[in-house]
């Protein structure tokens, strides 16, 4: 029998095995669409051309949109289907990473340098707010993963980042601002609290790894909010018995 | 017989509901039938056995493993095969490429060794012919059979199934029970259903289940014998039935407390199971 002859596998074995397979069943057209809406912000400040605010505004609109199509990363049909295998999820997890992420270095260079240089806010700093919106929307989407049993969550992770992307700006008193202009005095303090808030995404991200547990009990008042958003995959029965 | 799957006092509660409600027992080689309304907890149960979810409470093992830690469920997924009742895929995927993918994922990283598994258990299923056909273009039956095919890959030791014949058609239906009935010879495989017919030619032991709890363990012939005596036809439905239907010649079969001097009737499978739901405090038997 096969089993008999099978030796214990490395899990970089395993991972090795998994990038074709996995490279294929990455949401590349949510991406494309994602990525696609970035370049065509990033293309008007070039075209339209415009002050230092302007851009950044629309730059941050490409930072939003890359982040909304990371939020998809995770999204996989056939998560039922695979839940009880031996390679673990942070294996399978970080190899999607792995995987996007030279493609997604590779869209934000050519975003940056589709800015005229007059007009582009500081590299670092901007790089600094797109590599946390791309954290915040991998752990939220890995969050979604671990507490829910939707095998697509992106569209509910996207949505949320978004409603968090507008009603940030609205909500958070001065003193936490995070999105401040080019030239205010708040620039330098803004930029440290986006850095604290990339590292409290990346604890988050680094804890939520871990294979998914059942979902907790939801309280009553959200139960129906929640299951219109997470649709259970198990048992014939009513939500008490999603797991 | 060996027992290959021992579960004592597995509990989960979902909020206020517990939907395992203490349940403890020893599965063996073969075909195992869990039967139940919905709701019951069959699902929970097949998903904390298939270690897909953790019990809040109580223990079990799987051909000795313990899942209980993290390299003991590592272990137990090795030999285990889940066909989950919502079995989701890749559509764009070739029931070749994505058996093959869960290949790997169940850790047969030798190329060739593992592509010739994946050609077996396709073949196997009745799948080898349309092997490279994209699986959005296969119909619900064959889509199911790529599922039972992933789960069957890897040869594993405990076969977990959760409602496969839903949605299948008479003729899928049985040639999913003949496929069944291959995969049981030599490994355990735990058979969630709501066809009673399916138990009764498949299973060589049935569990019933409701409210979180087992009613019933036992025989299909034991399970049937629940209902000796207590299955009568007449002209009309009898107000001591606890469930009885017009047949199509037009007499009465029920099944509960026969009247005295009632035309009673061979007891089938599901007449033991209806009746095993209805009592309140079935003894687990076996």
């Amino acid at each position: 029998m096969y089993r008999l002859r099978r030796p214990w596998t490395a899990p970089s074995t395993a991972a090795a095995a998994l990038v074709r397979p996995v490279w294929r069943g990455l949401p590349w057209r949510v991406w494309g669409v994602a990525q696609g809406a970035g370049t065509l912000a990033a293309g008007l400040i070039r075209v339209c051309g415009g002050g230092p605010l302007p851009a950044l505004v629309l730059l941050r609109a490409a930072v939003l949109a890359g982040a909304l199509g990371l939020a998809f990363l995770l999204d996989d049909p056939a998560r039922h289907t695979t839940a009880t295998v031996p390679v673990r999820r942070v294996v399978r997890t970080a190899l999607r990473v792995a995987l996007v992420a030279p493609v997604v270095a590779v869209w934000w260079t050519a975003v940056l340098l589709l800015v005229p240089g007059s007009v582009r806010p500081p590299v670092w700093d901007i790089t600094l707010e797109a590599g946390t919106a791309s954290v915040l929307a991998l752990a939220a989407a890995t969050v979604a993963v671990r507490r829910t049993d939707e095998p697509e969550p992106g569209r509910s992770v996207a949505t949320a980042l978004l409603a968090g992307a507008v009603l940030a700006p609205l909500l958070l008193p001065a003193r936490w601002a995070l999105f401040v202009a080019p030239g205010d005095p708040g620039w330098a303090a803004a930029h440290e609290r986006w850095a604290w808030v990339l590292a409290g995404a990346a604890a988050l991200w680094a804890v939520s790894l871990r294979e998914p547990r059942r979902r907790r009990t939801v309280r009553a008042p959200l139960r129906s909010a929640f299951r219109s958003v997470f649709r259970s995959p198990c048992g014939t029965s009513g939500l008490s018995r999603t797991c | 017989m060996t027992v290959t799957v021992s579960a004592s006092g597995l509990t989960l509660r979902y909020g206020a509901t517990r939907a395992l409600d203490d349940v403890s027992l020893r599965l063996t080689p073969g075909v195992t039938g869990l039967l139940g309304p919905n709701g019951a907890g069959k699902t929970t149960l097949l998903r904390v056995l298939a270690t897909a979810v953790p019990a809040d409470s109580g223990a079990f093992t799987v051909l000795g493993r313990d899942p209980g830690t993290a390299r003991g469920r590592q272990e137990v997924r090795r030999a285990l095969g889940y066909l989950p009742q919502t079995p989701g895929f890749h559509p764009d995927f070739t029931p070749f490429e994505f058996v093959d993918y869960v290949a790997i994922l169940k850790e047969l990283t030798d190329r060739a060794g593992r592509h010739r598994e994946v050609r077996r258990v396709l073949a196997e299923v009745g799948l080898g012919e349309v092997r490279g056909k994209r699986i959005r273009k296969l119909s619900g039956g064959m889509r199911q059979r790529v599922a039972l095919a992933a789960a069957l890959v890897g040869d594993p030791g405990f076969l977990v199934l959760d409602e496969p014949t839903v949605g299948l058609d008479p003729e899928q239906r049985l040639r999913f029970r003949e496929l069944i009935a291959e995969a049981g010879e030599g490994r355990t495989v735990l058979l969630s259903t709501h066809q009673t017919e399916d138990v009764a030619m498949l299973c060589h032991r049935v569990l019933v289940m409701a409210d979180g709890r087992i009613r019933f363990d036992g025989t299909p012939a034991e399970l049937a014998a629940r209902a000796a005596g207590r299955v009568w036809s007449s002209t009309a439905r009898d107000a001591g039935a606890k469930a009885g239907w017009r047949t199509g010649t037009g007499a009465f079969r029920n099944v509960g407390d026969p009247p005295e001097g009632a035309d009673l009737l061979e007891p089938t499978l599901e007449d033991g199971y209806l009746l095993a739901l209805d009592d309140e405090h079935a003894e687990v038997t076996a």
